[in-house]
């Protein structure tokens, strides 16, 4: 602290304030720097099991000959539930999994989300393991429609067929329950929450069944109709609810199983053909961080993450020659290996980046991109702390320089010391270290709590209105900020100061919200820190205080204050995300919808990060901006 | 109610039998639904306590005499079990549950001291030598994990002076059930596992059970007249399954069946060469003893006398008109009880004996008696931080009422918060609590032990829950596997009323629960002494310097130069002195 | 009366929050008291409750692990109506609790004593806020909040210290021993404010009259009548629960750690890692630390002791074993008494902002480590560490700008230029 002391006595260099946006720019250039260079291969790892007891694809798999008559015959029982309504079909399900005398149990759910409702009903079997004491379980899912809507005809079939083939092993010392979902996000999140007692019983049923603590979920997605169809690779789906990931060596172990032992290719993050060249890696990253920055359900395990039981969905890709009973037996060995394991996941990473089903960063090597992005701000932050304790004590500071004549000779750098002098005069130091700090954190304060507003509405909307609430959020939000800053003229002309401490203190808030975002979400908090980066170089523009030559900016100010306000308008959040879906061609509507559902169902919180950090430190910002043409 | 008449008449001559002859065995196998087959092993040996007091042991093992006599207990219950009873499907538990324990070891003994302290250091030199006796960790039962029961376990033999006797009981839900246990527990057998019906335990089988538990009972039974007799009693009983079970040993895996020898269902629309929907088999499948237990019954153990109905050692217990082979050189005997849904055969000596039963297609099947109450317990809640644990038991009876005492046994480091517990029955609003015992943990010296005394209405559910804390563990404490999580004992339930026809009682268990803890780093050691120690010396540094020096004007230092860069720089490595300076004096 | 309609306004804004927080979140209560951060094995409330069941069902609460409170809050909220059905009576009281410590905080602020003792006078005394901004200051802090709302008993200790503070300062002798004695009582540390508050009495009231009293009979006085008071209730305590086995499982727990429970202080983790061999060793030197300020700070200070006693505070929210935010609320709002040393102080910006980050971070890593599962103890350990850092800052820099005032008035012709510690 000695150190800091003599550091801060040069706080007050005129020259140390030019320094911060420089250094702000760096941190942002380095931090997207940073990214791009995790492909390569001296950044990035190749994966590797650390857990020893799941020894990936040890086993010999018998999953084969007659098994694949029956798993046909199941898939056309399958084929002729699809009309029924889901009570029906699942009493059929459950009459064929309790022919196999495993115990079934079925669950109602009923969810209101933006005006819809969605309500379905997951039917579930228990096979107790004949050498397990009902302490673990293991689950397998089938979501009865897939993430496209398709049904699910091979994938429940194959669910069906394992739990027969399953039943006659005497070696699982876990529990194993079989669940057939009634659809792939809401059901999973459903059964999750009551096995886990935390559900809300007007909405959701409790579980008649239950067993030990899950250890692992794995969910088989293959939609292919009661004729089969051959796949060509398997697509691997990791993402949880609000970017959580699963443990890593579930992942590598799936990999490892299905290319390794399997001879079935791999591919994550929907990258079809992916030749390990820089670019695929860097494209498969970038999607992995998008889909992790938006934290919805991408399938029927991501709701199980949350529950700190790893998941992964094995998706069906393409046209090959690898058929269902390939898949059947890359489920068995997964199985058999979740079956080794003695502790619960615990090995490996849980915070990673891939960039193809065998390399991936660890967090230690990513994770400083999205801090030093997130640092930006709270370099600014202090910048501007200390330009505001400087600003109004310039003029005396001025003075006491060409006065007495002994210290004519001093050399220049005696000017930090004697402005130190100077500054602890106490009338002097009253003035300077006085900051007024009422209407800055007032007005940072109620800019954050604003943004519950929008959250309520968005989370509250009925679907048909929703394209009309978040076209007047468009627009309202354009404007507000203009007639804040005329408000704020009106009312009280802040001071230079002041306006430099609002902007001070929503940055150093948005800094810490990311630097706590990037621990938990790490690509949404480096995303938002991207899209808010222009933020720490908006200032409140003012005229030069008397005596001093007015500079360009000083000049032109208004012009200046404008044009920044247009651009800074680009950047609003409401807009961002319109510009995002007009990119990817989705409506914007679906994703409301989804983020409603997700805030109803799944606990997501993806929203309240963009209307509580991102969409405030962008108002503040645009209101100091504009509050430049007032002056 | 057939076969529960017949379960009754069995239990009831054995009873009677027991006191009678000096060594008696017995095994009673029942086909249970889906393909499951009960067998319970029992045998049973006397010995005049007179002669035990002189250690002359006839038919009692002497290595457990002598430890019951140096540890001067008087009674004695051991349990290993493994596995589930599916109450749902298989019904009432043998031996109304008086003869299982909760999944691992389980063991409670009636110890005679003076006090306190000195029945538990008798009860550390019994487990001690039990556990080297039966190659089992019963000796890390310790003060944790022992309770001294209120309501839960009467006596259950006739004791002369009740006052002098402490009862203590143990669990170690964690430990594994294996062969290294069957072997002693064979060996302590008159005939070991040589011949009678113990020569079919055979490891292999046995642990490959759906569900298996072995015990060991050692009770002293008096006459009217005042003479007692010492009764040990060793049980085993096992569900198999019986396709599992059939599988030859050098070929154990279930690869799957070539199409022809599956019967598909052809009146599916879709049934083809390729497709096949496999018909549900409704016929008992056929077994046979030397089959499912993949060695022949060799004969009677000639210890058993032959004179009484007590030698009819073999029962079975299936409908009349289940076809049964009997497959033996030698000479046997059958007797069937009245109703004849009991078939009990007298082996034959020195002769293998085998029971044969064809697959065969049933009208009438067993009526299994309906257990009293289902019992099952969760945990609720994620995180490791605190959740709740949640007990549902059910009572089937549209009739009666039922009265029962739950007993929970947790371990210190789970911290149950009592005035959260609530017990709810969905038919009536009143509290089924009737009485509570409770012992609350005291960190590293003993477990909760919690009992309460509930009654049930006819035709409901009770719910018991209860919030508990998880405590963080010094990082010596946890076991190598610590990201297991540790187990918390099966809750025991004894039912009051209806009361059993024996001394026995009626129980049943719940299975064990997964307690995950939170978990320190275990690398960190020297890094979280370093970090804290630097931390505070930062702190205590920092304040002290100020404390013991005094200021002076910068200009008035010499030495310190005219400032500016240099005078800077130099000041720095001035102040980097002087704080390592403090540094070594604080640390 | 100006002063007093500002008072009440801020106590009825002030209590209008809590209750508006105890109502509109009914889940709100139980969800903070179980948060690390904020109850402790020693303060959690849900610890009292059962407590509380095991009293009034006749079992000795301290014959088990759970509950290691002061025995006399236990016949105290034993006549409050059960609070899991009707918390309403308990939430007023934890209200009131915080209203009059709010007051007896404002008796300090209105004493003077802050700025203007009896051996000294700073020469910024005119720089101070007014009592209702520094009330404000208090019952507003979102850490007093926090602790109200999850009614961890820390808030009384916490109003027990402030009242000891103000009735020293107002050199009310018998109140201020009795108030310090409850505090001691209830969570021993705060012994060690003894001294410091007794030069504090002992200036109040030399100052009030003409000749200042014999310091040694005053000094021995007043030891006695703490040893009498602490005695008596200790012996209160031991009747009610019939046995003194509860002196082990409260000042027993709060002296050898057996409950290792993370809180936000730096004790847990370092004896959850310590090598058994050394356990016993390093509580005994941790205890010496914590108490080898008192003096040394009592010695240098002797001038302002009501400054000292701030900074005890402090060191307390930082180095005791179960240290919760209750106690850095409390040392947080005394230090505003200190208005006129702000300008003095180098790292405010940095000591703000650290602790605004570990406020943020802690939440987030414990999430992490108990929930998730994602991360490990270290995430959060790492967090304290920050915290404990930044409370120190604050500590220290607040001493060395008390020194730096010190002497200013001494040195008057030293006032403003650059100093050096020799």
């Amino acid at each position: 602290m000695a150190l800091l002391s003599t550091v801060l006595a040069l706080r007050r260099d005129p020259r140390i304030l030019k320094v911060p946006p420089y250094l702000s720019l760096l941190c942002i250039l380095g931090g997207i720097a940073w990214l791009l260079v995790l492909p390569l291969n001296e950044y990035s790892r190749s994966t590797y099991v650390s857990e020893n007891a799941l020894l990936p694809g040890q086993v010999h798999t018998y999953f084969t000959g007659s098994e694949h008559n029956i798993f046909r015959a199941y898939r056309h029982e399958v084929a002729s539930q699809v009309e029924k309504s889901p009570q029906e079909r699942n009493n059929h399900l459950g009459d064929i999994l309790r022919s196999n005398n495993l115990r079934v149990a079925t669950q109602n759910y009923e969810y209101h989300a933006s005006g819809r409702n969605i309500s379905n009903q997951n039917v579930y079997a228990v096979l107790q393991g004949p050498r397990a004491d009902a302490t673990e379980a293991i689950v397998l899912i089938a979501a009865w429609n897939n993430m496209a809507g398709e049904i699910n005809h091979s994938g429940v079939a194959l669910v069906l067929t394992l739990a027969r083939y399953f039943k006659r092993w005497s070696l699982w010392s876990k529990d194993i329950i079989f669940l057939i979902s009634g659809d792939s996000t809401s059901g999973p999140q459903a059964w999750v929450d009551a096995y886990h007692d935390s559900h809300s019983p007007d909405n959701v049923e409790s579980l008649s069944i239950k067993s030990g603590a899950l250890q692992g979920a794995v969910a088989v997605d293959y939609p292919a109709g009661p004729w089969g169809h051959r796949y060509d690779k398997l697509h691997i789906v990791y993402d949880g609810v609000n970017g959580q990931l699963p443990n890593l060596d579930l992942f590598n172990t799936a990999v490892n199983i299905a290319s390794g032992q399997m001879g079935i290719g791999c591919t994550l993050q929907r990258m079809w053909k992916h030749d390990d060249k820089y670019q695929d890696r860097l494209t498969t990253m970038l999607r992995g961080m998008i889909s992790q920055g938006l934290g919805h359900a991408s399938g029927p395990h991501s709701s199980f993450i949350p529950y700190h039981v790893d998941a992964i969905t094995l998706q069906t890709v393409g046209d090959g020659w690898h058929d269902e009973m390939s898949l059947g037996r890359t489920v068995e060995s997964l199985f058999r290996s979740l079956n080794n394991l003695l502790e619960h996941f615990h090995q490996s990473f849980f915070f990673y980046l891939l960039m193809q089903a065998n390399r991936f960063v660890s967090i230690g090597t990513y994770l400083p991109s999205a801090m030093v992005i997130a640092v930006n701000f709270s370099i600014t932050s202090i910048a501007l702390w200390v330009a505001s304790g400087r600003s109004t004590s310039m003029p005396k500071l001025a003075s006491p320089s060409k006065s007495p004549k002994d210290k004519k000779e001093n050399p220049p750098t005696t000017v930090v010391r004697r402005n130190g002098d100077i500054s602890i005069v106490p009338t002097a130091a009253i003035e300077i270290t006085e900051r007024p700090l009422f209407l800055p954190l007032a007005f940072v304060l109620s800019t954050h709590f604003l943004g519950l507003l929008p959250l309520y509405i968005f989370n509250n909307t009925p679907k048909p209105s929703l394209f009309l609430a978040y076209s007047l959020a468009m627009s309202m939000t354009s404007v507000l900020p203009f007639l804040t800053a005329a408000l704020l003229h009106i009312l009280r002309g802040p001071t230079e100061q002041e306006t430099t401490l609002i902007q001070c203190f929503s940055l150093l808030f948005l800094g810490m919200f990311l630097a706590a975002l990037a621990t938990l979400n790490f690509s949404l908090s480096f995303l938002v820190g991207i899209a808010a980066s222009p933020l720490s170089f908006v200032r409140g523009l003012y005229p030069a205080p008397k005596g001093e030559v007015e500079g360009f900016a000083t000049r032109n100010r208004g012009a200046i204050s404008v044009v920044g306000s247009l651009l800074l308008a680009a950047l609003n959040p409401v807009i961002v995300i319109k510009v995002a879906t007009l990119y990817w061609g989705i409506d914007v509507v679906d994703i409301l919808v989804k983020a409603a559902e997700g805030w109803h169902v799944w606990g997501l919180w993806t929203q309240v990060v963009v209307w509580l950090a991102w969409w405030p430190a962008w108002f503040a910002g645009s209101v100091v901006m504009w509050s430049g043409l007032f002056t | 109610m057939l076969s529960f008449l017949a379960l009754l008449l069995f239990n009831a001559f054995i009873a009677s039998a027991s006191a009678s002859s000096d060594y008696s065995e017995h095994l009673l196998l029942r086909p249970l639904p889906q393909k499951a087959l009960l067998a319970s092993f029992n045998f049973r040996s006397n010995e005049s306590s007179t002669a035990f007091e002189q250690q002359n042991f006839r038919y009692f093992p002497r290595s457990l005499g002598q430890i019951l006599q140096h540890a001067g207990t008087k009674e004695l219950h051991l349990r290993f079990s493994l596995g589930r009873w599916d109450a749902e499907n298989w019904g009432q538990r043998p031996w109304n549950g008086a003869r299982e324990g909760g999944t691992g070891v389980e063991l409670w003994a009636w110890v005679e001291a003076q006090n306190e302290e000195e029945a538990f250091a008798r009860w550390l030199t019994l487990t001690n030598a039990l556990s080297g006796l039966f190659c089992a960790s019963l000796n890390f039962i310790d003060a944790t994990k022992t309770i001294r029961p209120v309501m839960s376990f009467p006596p259950e033999g006739d004791h002369q002076n009740p006052s002098q006797l402490h009862l203590l009981h143990g669990t170690l839900p964690h430990e594994v059930v294996c062969t290294e246990n069957l072997t002693p527990f064979l060996k302590l057998l008159p005939c070991k596992g040589k011949a009678g019906i113990s020569s079919l335990l055979d490891g292999h089988k046995l642990f490959d059970a759906s569900w298996q538990t072995m015990a060991v009972d050692v009770r002293p039974v008096c006459e009217e007249d005042g003479e007692c007799t010492l009764e040990t009693e060793q049980t085993v009983d096992m569900v198999l399954d019986i396709d599992r079970s059939k599988r030859p040993r050098d070929n154990p895996i279930p690869r799957p069946l070539p199409i022809e020898e599956i019967e598909c269902d052809t009146s599916k629309g879709y049934s083809a060469q390729d497709t096949c929907y496999p018909i549900h088999k409704t016929s008992e499948p056929a077994f046979s003893l030397s089959g499912i237990y993949g060695r022949s019954l060799k004969g009677a153990c000639p210890l058993t006398d032959e004179s009484s109905e007590n030698s009819y050692t073999v029962c079975i217990n299936t409908p009349p008109e289940r076809i049964i082979h009997v497959n033996t050189t030698g000479q046997y005997a059958e007797s069937t009880s009245e109703n004849h849904a009991m078939r009990c055969y007298k082996l034959p000596v020195g002769a293998d004996f085998d029971l044969v039963l064809p697959e065969q297609q049933m009208t009438t099947r067993l009526v299994l008696a309906q257990p009293p109450l289902y019992a099952a317990r969760h945990i609720n809640g994620h995180g490791q931080e605190h959740g709740s644990v949640q007990a549902v038991i059910t009572n089937p009876s549209s009739t009666d009422a039922v009265e029962f005492v739950y007993l929970e046994s947790l371990p210190w480091f789970m911290k149950p918060y009592i005035h959260t517990l609530q017990a709810r029955v969905n038919s009536s609003p009143e509290n089924p609590i009737r009485e509570t015992y409770y012992r609350p943990a005291v960190d590293r010296q003993r477990g909760t032990h919690l009992e309460l005394r509930m009654v049930i209405p006819a035709a409901s559910t009770l719910t018991l829950t209860y919030d508990f804390e998880k405590a963080i563990l010094r990082y010596t404490e946890y076991p190598p596997d610590a990201n297991r999580g540790f187990d918390a004992a099966p809750a025991i339930i004894r039912l009051i009323s209806p009361e059993s026809l024996d001394k026995k009682g009626i129980y049943l268990r719940t299975t064990s629960l997964l307690l995950p803890l939170p978990t320190p780093d275990f690398s960190m050691p020297y890094n979280v002494i370093i970090l804290t120690s630097t931390v505070i010396a930062l702190g205590f540094g920092n304040i002290f310097n100020l404390l013991v020096r005094r200021f002076v004007g910068a200009d008035e230092v010499q030495g310190m130069g005219p400032g500016g860069l240099k005078g800077i720089i130099r000041g720095k490595v001035e102040r980097l002195k002087a704080r390592f300076l403090t540094k070594k004096k604080t640390a | 009366m100006l002063i007093d309609r500002q008072k009440a306004l801020l106590f009825a804004a002030a209590a209008a929050v809590r209750l508006l927080l105890f109502t509109a979140f009914p889940s709100l209560p139980s969800l903070l008291a179980g948060r690390v951060e904020v109850s402790t094995p020693v303060t959690s409330f849900k610890r009292l409750q059962e407590g509380l069941f095991l009293y009034t069902h006749d079992v000795s609460p301290y014959d088990g692990g759970v509950y290691h409170q002061a025995p006399l809050l236990l016949p105290l909220f034993s006549l409050l109506p059960n609070t899991s059905y009707y918390p309403f009576a308990t939430n007023l009281v934890y209200i009131a609790v915080d209203l009059l410590g709010a007051n007896a905080l404002m008796q300090i602020a209105e004493s003077g004593q802050s700025a203007t003792t009896r051996l000294f006078k700073s020469s910024r005394n005119d720089l101070r806020w007014s009592s209702v901004a520094i009330g404000a200051g208090f019952l507003f802090n979102p850490f007093t909040v926090a602790t109200c709302i999850a009614r961890s008993t820390s808030a009384l200790a916490n109003l027990f210290i402030l009242m000891a503070m103000a009735k020293a300062s107002q050199g009310a002798s018998i109140t201020f021993v009795f108030a310090l004695s409850i505090a001691a009582y209830l969570s021993m540390h705060p012994l060690l404010l003894f001294p410091p508050l007794l030069i504090l009495c002992y200036d109040a009231r030399a100052t009030r009259s003409r000749q200042a009293p014999n310091a040694f009979t005053f000094t021995a006085i007043y030891a006695l009548g703490l040893v009498v008071s602490l005695g008596s209730l200790l012996y209160i305590s031991s009747v009610l629960t019939s046995s003194w086995e509860f002196l082990a499982s409260t000042y027993g727990v709060r002296l050898l750690l057996p409950d290792l429970t993370p809180n936000v202080g730096l004790w847990w983790y370092f004896f959850t890692e310590m090598f058994d061999s050394f356990r016993e060793f390093f509580l005994g030197v941790f205890w010496v630390h914590v108490a080898s300020y008192m003096p040394g700070l009592t010695i240098r200070l002797r001038k302002q002791p009501l400054f000292v006693a701030t900074t005890l505070t402090g060191i307390f929210a930082i180095f005791t074993p179960y240290p919760s935010i209750a106690d850095a609320a409390l040392y947080l709002s005394l230090v505003p008494l200190f208005r006129h040393l702000f300008p003095l102080m180098r790292y405010t910006f940095l000591a703000s902002s650290t602790i605004l980050y570990a406020s943020f971070l802690g939440p987030a890593f414990y999430y992490l480590w108990i929930y998730a599962g994602s991360g490990n103890a270290n995430f959060f350990y790492a967090i304290t560490l920050v915290w404990s850092l930044g409370l120190s800052v604050v500590v220290g820099d607040s001493l060395y700008a008390a020194l730096r005032d010190e002497l200013d008035v001494e040195r008057p012709e030293l006032r403003g230029k650059e100093v050096k510690r020799i």
